[in-house]
């Protein structure tokens, strides 16, 4: 039910790739995104490595607009998503973000029952039904492997979940509108090793089904999720390709010494 | 700095702990006790004038239209001005993005608004409404008085329940495709709610025992009537009216009466307040 469904949705939509041309982002006087070019296919999962500050969260957020909320930014550039021009000033950003589903660092459910946080996009979406309802809420937590230990419990507050239970379920959230790319901004950053293997078997179950773009400070992860690589400092685009080549032979010398550790 | 090494042996946090209850307790104890000492003597004043006759009678002394103008003051000023503050409140937390130098005119005029004398306030009210627009002194000017007191209060406590709420829940709201409305509408409202509602209580409470403001604008008269436009004094001017002007024998009990009518409502209002607010967090 849930596959028929999403190959009908691939069917109908447009190719779900992203590509970034010459992005350019500044807070201010400050640049935080050079030149960034990059094109991901659809279904890949992108993985997002770098120092701190080096504009990976940026291009994460240039990608749904969330970048719209920092008073003082600016883009140029061109960035698509398939049939999305995103930097488009009359674009529904709603839509978009339906398309572009997001994941944060710290989970961040709302201070509701398990129910109403996977129910809250499908709602705003006009879905009234409550067997729909239902229907896409269950879904959407057995995609995101939290079914199995909160069936029974929809009622209660999405507060008493654990760490790792909390951010599935802000996948489960993210997944019940139906997006084609998921955008994860340091997922597993604030959780126990059990709860990052469970995210990480997630973005891999999810593989094909959703382009995804992943920031990740862990190297590893990277390098166990991913199918491709790309490399940020400063702002700049270092190095991107497939996770494989980066991790074992590296073009650029920056890449090594940020892979090796011998970084400053 | 000569640190001393930690010295276990004279580390007694159970006896500590105690002492220290203890002396909380007490302090406890004597604040509670003050609290009696006033209210006590005055429930105890005012026994002999809580009649039937005084509290809903049309007599003299009766103290039934002072209720009903204090009901229609308190209720008419948060009706009209705790929907102005939300949506100042909402626009100041919720939309405008910048932190630019008009929003710290903003927040510096709101600080001042909140210390000004409330006489001051109803000094302006007599000024406009009543010296140039001819409002006769009534329950309806008190009203916008009390309503221009309460405003900026009302804002404050709107913003800081409206700040109280994390970022990050705005940011899972935004990524589902929310607008800025529908976030506001589904998600940070229902999570504002209670304590908005906690802190208007207060106000109300605070409104119901403002006298210096009502004193020009509302005035020092009641009558058995129905209109906004006509006499409003309220309970607390009464109060006040009766302990500095009052004569005749009964005039201090009246009073006594008086304030623990208040008294009572103010618990009622802010007993209310909270068990709305109880309500609406479990709602």
């Amino acid at each position: 039910m849930v596959e028929k469904r999403l190959t009908k949705r691939e069917g109908v939509s447009t190719i779900l790739d992203i590509r970034v041309q010459e992005l350019e982002v500044w807070y201010g006087p400050a640049k935080a995104l050079e030149n960034v070019s990059l094109h991901l296919e659809q279904g890949a999962v992108l993985a997002l490595i770098g120092p701190s500050g080096c504009g990976k969260s940026t291009f994460l957020r240039v990608l749904n607009r969330m970048i719209d909320q920092v008073p003082t930014v600016r883009v140029k550039g061109s960035v698509h998503i398939g049939a999305f021009n995103v930097l488009d000033d009359d674009i529904d950003v709603t839509a978009l973000r339906r398309t572009v589903g997001m994941v944060f660092q710290q989970p961040n459910p709302f201070p509701m029952t398990i129910f109403d946080n996977v129910a809250y996009g499908p709602r705003l979406a006009g879905v009234r039904s409550a067997t729909k309802l239902r229907q896409i809420v269950e879904d959407s937590l057995k995609k995101s492997a939290l079914w199995d230990e909160v069936r029974g419990k929809l009622r209660r507050s999405a507060m008493t979940l654990s760490g790792g239970q909390q951010q599935r379920l802000c996948m489960a959230r993210a997944l019940a509108v139906h997006p084609h790319v998921l955008l994860l901004d340091e997922p597993t950053a604030s959780l126990d090793p059990v709860s990052t293997a469970k995210i990480e078997e997630l973005i891999v179950q999810f593989k094909g089904r959703y382009t995804m773009v992943i920031v990740t400070h862990n190297l590893q992860q990277a390098a166990r999720v991913s199918d491709l690589v790309a490399f940020f400092e400063q702002g700049h685009l270092v190095e991107m390709g497939p996770t494989h080549d980066i991790f074992t032979a590296p073009q650029e010398r920056r890449t090594e010494e940020f892979l090796t550790g011998r970084f400053e | 700095m000569n640190e001393q090494p930690l010295n276990l042996k004279r580390l007694h946090p159970t006896r500590h702990g105690r002492t220290a209850h203890g002396l909380l307790a007490a302090l406890a104890i004597v604040a509670l006790l003050l609290l009696l000492s006033v209210l006590l003597p005055l429930v105890w004043e005012a026994l002999p004038a809580l009649t039937a006759p005084f509290l809903w009678g049309k007599g003299q002394g009766a103290i039934g239209p002072e209720v009903l103008n204090t009901l229609s003051l308190v209720g008419g000023s948060e009706l009209l001005s705790f929907p102005l503050a939300l949506l100042v409140g909402l626009y100041r937390v919720e939309w405008v993005k910048s932190q630019g130098p008009l929003l710290r005119v903003f927040d510096q005029f709101a600080t001042t608004m909140l210390s000004v004398p409330s006489i001051v306030i109803g000094l302006v009210v007599v000024d406009v409404a009543i010296a140039r627009w001819h409002w006769p002194v009534s329950t309806m000017t008190g009203i916008v008085a009390l309503a221009l007191m309460n405003w900026p209060l009302s804002v404050a406590y709107v913003v800081e329940a409206l700040q109280q709420i994390p970022g990050r829940y705005r940011e899972g709201s935004w990524a589902l495709g929310a607008s800025r409305w529908q976030t506001v509408r589904y998600l940070i409202l229902p999570l504002a709610w209670p304590q908005m509602v906690e802190q208007a209580g207060l106000a109300t409470a605070r409104l119901m025992g403002e006298t210096a403001v009502l004193i020009y604008t509302a005035g020092v008269n009641a009558a058995v009537h129905w209109s906004l436009w006509g006499p409003g004094e309220s309970l607390a001017v009464h109060l006040w009216l009766l302990r500095t002007e009052g004569v005749g024998q009964n005039a201090q009990a009246q009073a006594a009466a008086t304030g623990v009518v208040l008294l009572a409502f103010v618990v009622l209002v802010l007993w209310g307040s909270k068990r709305m607010a109880q309500w609406l967090k479990n709602a």
